[in-house]
């Protein structure tokens, strides 16, 4: 589960080339982090000046004195704290329930016994490899069939059912929950729902923490879903709202700007916060 | 938690378990997709309303294969997967093991650095970037003129600059993640190895290839397979910097893009739904082929 | 059955007990803000600017229906588009009162999900020559029904920068005998200012191949579907449009774009053609320091087009129960002359309503346009427009009919080739 981390011969060891050699793996790690930095710099920068100065050679390199201008004019322009709320909601509403419906049935598979089951699993499995087009336009026609066109529900309901989910908790539980466990609590007289809640999901906590950040930085991400079903400005969520704004014939780049960082702050912050479990959950799973 | 639930007994448990998931797989999973491969067989004109289906047999496909547009973005498609897909993984590889060998404590924080372009919302990215590559106020231009005194590329409206400049996007994107994984995986590479090496005397470079890629090979297969399928649905980047409409002369425009501008741009509903099978078979045959590939190499080693 | 005659037939019925005549108090306080609620909403999806043109005018509704309330609904310009097209796909959610760009009429007009105007209810046939012929004629689909009622057109201009002529030794005239004396005069400016012609040579691409058609002919397509892109309308307009890339008269920008803004602002743009509206979105943001330096004039070779314009629809399948008061919006939006002048002056948007033109207010010297009595030019323009029909696919035949420009004016490809292979694009799809 937990990966060792093994000793490899350290580069210290040795003379000067050795240490040279060192040094220039530090400077290209480096140099590969100021890279993935870069952009993220610039938009921050470029949030605090207005649109002029941003489109000027040579464009900006310091922050300026526009940030709370264009952060009214971003609220001008866009219902922008509803749509912040909305992408909060959504995101929220989707790791519940994802993390609901994939827990129960992820134990399902995991720990008990049911026609069908491995057929099914297949099954479930095989969607994990259909690309994402495939979903475009059925999305958008099983949305307009239940009457859920421009609303949220439309957006966190789908991926409840996430295949990736249920592979996650099934590997977790088959190693983290001893059958006997559930056997014993079983035979003492504990009603399933009793053990699902009771026993298994402490037990699945770690794996509940990866699906759950996962679940919440997709859902933020997502621009594509809410392409295809959201329609009015008032229920976008935050990547559909600025794309919105980025479209108008007028565009000001300094809100622009803003509402991207704003839109990216939330998930730096998240991630800062939870990275190593992220990291780890993630690779965990890649690794087997 | 004082929940008073039926007693469920352990026979139908299971059932109950799985029937949230269930429903909603069938209902947003398998049902959709049904329903597209039948709207691949009609033609529909949508503002018509649902009524206005009529059953077309295979003139959809028959359109799809010989519209010039569908080979047009299944040829950008490939191109934007390879050029972008490729150095993911070719700077992936070394910088992992940069990191492997070199960073001991700084190693998280530099993990989380390379990870964050990953989990960074497409939309925020493809807009800083368009800023960035703008022709003559972009920071790119501005920075090849000072450091090559190269002119001005307008790398978002030329036909020969745009699909490059997307691949970049895409290529940042992905490479610290790639990274990530890799250096994952090469921490499950026994140690003992490396020390019986350097005892033979084998230089860091063999070690690396002699050792580190074969001990990632599975890691490596899944990587390319994830960069294989991601590529081949590529959709935001393209979608963002062209305002949704594929570039000039189409040079942007992904096969992801052209199903989404043929369904809700130009409404023919029929022929999207066509067309998304029918890429979706040239998905899978190239997700079989690089299985093929890394199980072959596997063979001879 | 008000609320106020249900009450008092429960007076009549019940002895008034202390406890029903307090009751019966309350229920009195209570009954305005019922009232109120059963208030009705007109819901009116529009884009910018017109959604700012309907709501100018909810005080003059308000005067006329207290109770009804007008819900405008807006979206940027393509959004509104894509949600009207799923609107009338799904019959969800489908506006009252609907604005469309003209190329959208064309595009929803065959489908069947606008009502049809000429039906007793509305009977627009009555109001036919009190509008643009031509924006009238616009919105009669295949079967003669007509979709949708004009607001405002946008007969065809050319912009010029009269200091940079000027300096060129040009006049007006110089550039209005041919399109080929315009792309002349464009390299006399070049040299002379050193500004180009055009920001975007697509755009003369576009008024050529819009002009001289004949009435009930598309652009792409004819009233059989046959594609028209091999015809020398447009073998010329491309040829043109070379000339313009192989002058450097062009500035390869794309419109709207900022760097495109850009070159308006620093004079180095010459001219502009496109939609009298174009004024209005260059005084106010595009280059608006460059105010009184511009001219309009009319398209050269007497080319009579119009690019853009704005209608009001119906849904079929909209609220019956609202369908009368969202005529009757309509009707004040477009017949009444105050309203039409109020959209002229303040976004610049053309009347379709002739009664309308003939107003003073068309006689107004433009500022942007150094005192130029420009509206009187396209009123004239509009009374020659004829109009075209508008394919199905007509939006893809834009694009692919651009797309084989660029390939002409960036990769050399010859003329004749590339509009044959725009052809066999289009004609695998005329008929879909």
């Amino acid at each position: 589960m937990t990966a060792a981390v093994t000793t490899v011969p350290a580069i210290g060891s040795g003379g000067a080339a050795a240490r040279a050699s060192r040094w220039t793996a530090y400077l290209i790690v480096a140099v590969g982090a100021l890279f993935m930095l870069a952009p993220f710099w610039f938009m921050f920068v470029f949030a605090t000046h207005s649109h002029n100065e941003i489109f000027n050679l040579p464009p900006p390199l310091w922050f300026g004195d526009d940030l709370l201008t264009n952060f009214k004019l971003l609220t001008e322009r866009l219902p922008f704290w509803r749509n912040l709320g909305w992408s909060v909601y959504v995101a929220l509403m989707a790791t519940v329930l994802t993390l609901l419906f994939c827990s129960m049935a992820g134990y399902a598979f995991a720990l008990m016994e049911f026609r069908f089951k491995k057929p099914l699993f297949g099954l479930v499995m095989a969607t994990m490899l259909l690309p994402q087009f495939m979903n475009m336009i059925p999305m958008f026609m099983i949305m307009d069939a239940l009457g859920w066109i421009d609303q949220q529900r439309a957006l966190y309901v789908p991926g409840a059912a996430s295949a990736f989910g249920i592979f996650l908790m099934r590997q977790f539980a088959t190693s983290a929950v001893p059958k006997e466990l559930v056997e014993a609590a079983r035979m003492d007289g504990c009603g399933e729902f009793a053990i699902y809640w009771r026993i298994v999901l402490p037990l699945l906590k770690p794996a509940l923490g990866t699906l759950a950040l996962i679940t919440f930085i997709q859902s933020w991400n997502n621009f594509i879903n809410p392409l295809i079903v959201m329609r009015s400005l008032s229920n976008y969520t935050l990547p559909l709202a600025l794309r919105s704004l980025q479209s108008t014939m007028n565009t000001e780049w300094g809100a622009l700007m803003c509402g991207s960082a704003i839109a990216t702050i939330p998930l730096i912050v998240l991630f800062a916060i939870t990275s190593r479990q992220l990291i780890a959950g993630l690779t965990a799973g890649a690794v087997k | 938690m004082t929940m008073k639930l039926p007693r469920l007994s352990p026979k139908w448990a299971p059932y109950v378990f799985i029937s949230p998931f269930l429903l909603l797989f069938v209902v947003f999973g398998i049902f959709p997709l049904c329903f597209s491969l039948y709207l691949a067989f009609q033609s529909w004109e949508p503002t018509g309303g649902l009524k206005a289906m009529e059953y077309v047999g295979l003139a959809n496909f028959t359109f799809a294969l010989k519209d010039a547009w569908f080979w047009k973005a299944l040829k950008n498609t490939l191109w934007l997967a390879i050029a972008s897909g490729v150095p993911q993984h070719l700077a992936a590889l070394p910088l992992a093991a940069f990191i492997h060998t070199s960073f001991k404590r700084l190693r998280d924080g530099v993990i989380a650095v390379y990870f964050l372009p990953y989990i960074t919302s497409t939309v925020a990215i493809a807009i800083m970037f368009n800023a960035l590559f703008s022709q003559d106020y972009g920071m790119i231009n501005a920075a090849l003129a000072q450091l090559f005194g190269m002119e001005h590329i307008d790398w978002l409206h030329d036909v020969a600059h745009v699909k490059p400049a997307i691949a970049f996007i895409v290529f940042w994107r992905y490479v610290g993640f790639n990274t990530v994984l890799y250096l994952a995986a090469m921490q499950t590479i026994p140690g003992e190895l490396y020390e019986a090496a350097t005892l033979d005397g084998a230089s860091r470079w063999r070690q690396f290839f002699h050792i580190t890629l074969p001990g990632i090979k599975p890691m490596i297969f899944f990587g390319v397979t994830l960069s294989v399928i991601g590529g081949l649905q590529l959709f935001e980047e393209p979608f963002i910097l062209t305002g949704g409409k594929g570039g000039l002369q189409q040079s942007a425009m992904t096969s992801a893009v052209y199903l989404f501008r043929e369904a809700f741009d130009f409404n023919d509903f029929g022929g999207a739904s066509a067309m998304s099978w029918l890429l979706f078979v040239v998905v899978a045959l190239l997700t079989w082929l690089t299985n093929l590939a890394f199980r072959t190499r596997k063979g001879k080693q | 059955m008000t609320f106020s005659d249900d009450f008092m037939r429960g007076v009549r019925t019940f002895a008034p007990s202390r406890r029903a005549v307090l009751a019966a108090g309350l229920a009195a306080a209570v009954a305005p803000a019922v009232r109120a609620k059963e208030a009705r909403t007109l819901t009116v999806a529009a884009f910018p600017l017109v959604d700012q043109i309907v709501k100018d005018a909810i005080p003059q509704w308000q005067q006329r229906h207290p109770d009804v309330a007008i819900n405008v609904v807006m979206r940027q310009y393509d959004d509104h588009h894509t949600a009207m097209t799923t609107a009338l796909s799904t019959a969800v959610y489908l506006p009252d009162v609907m604005a469309l760009e003209a190329s959208y009429v064309g595009k929803f007009s065959d489908g069947g999900g606008l009502s049809d105007l000429l039906q007793p209810r509305y009977d627009i046939g009555r109001y036919r020559d009190r509008y643009v012929a031509y924006a009238y004629d616009q919105a009669i689909n295949h079967k003669g029904q007509v979709v949708a009622a004009p607001t405002d057109i946008g007969p065809g201009t050319m912009l010029y920068r009269k200091d940079l002529l000027d300096r060129a030794g040009l006049v007006e005239s110089d550039l209005q005998p041919s399109w080929d004396a315009y792309v002349d005069a464009g390299i006399k400016i070049k040299k002379a200012t050193g500004a180009n012609l055009i920001g975007n040579v697509k755009t003369l691409k576009d008024l050529m191949i819009r002009g001289g058609l004949h009435k009930g002919q598309g652009i792409y397509f004819d009233a059989d579907s046959n594609v028209l892109v091999n015809s020398p309308r447009f073998q010329r307009a491309f040829e043109l449009a070379l000339r313009v890339r192989r002058n450097q008269l062009e500035g390869r920008l794309e419109t709207w774009s900022n760097e495109w803004a850009e070159a308006f602002r620093r004079g180095a743009t010459a001219t502009e053609l496109g939609g009298s509206w174009m004024v209005g979105q260059l005084a106010n943001w595009v280059a608006p320091k460059t105010a009184g330096l511009w001219r309009a004039a009319q398209l050269p070779e007497t080319t009579w087009v119009s690019y853009g314009g704005t209608y009001y629809a119906i849904p079929r399948d909209s609220d019956p129960q609202k369908k009368a008061l969202a005529w009757e919006l309509i009707e004040m939006m477009t017949l009444d002359p105050s309203r039409q002048l109020a959209a002229l002056k303040t976004q610049d948007a053309f009347p379709a309503l002739l009664a309308a033109q003939d107003a003073p207010m068309l006689e107004e010297p433009q500022p942007f346009l150094g005192g130029q009595r420009a509206r009187v030019l396209w009123r004239e323009a509009a009374r020659h427009i004829t109009a075209t029909a508008v394919h199905k696919q007509a939006k893809f035949a834009e694009d692919a009919v651009n797309a084989e420009l660029d390939s002409v004016l960036d990769d050399g490809k010859d003329i004749r080739t590339a509009l044959a292979d725009a052809a066999s694009l289009l004609e695998l799809r005329a008929r879909r």
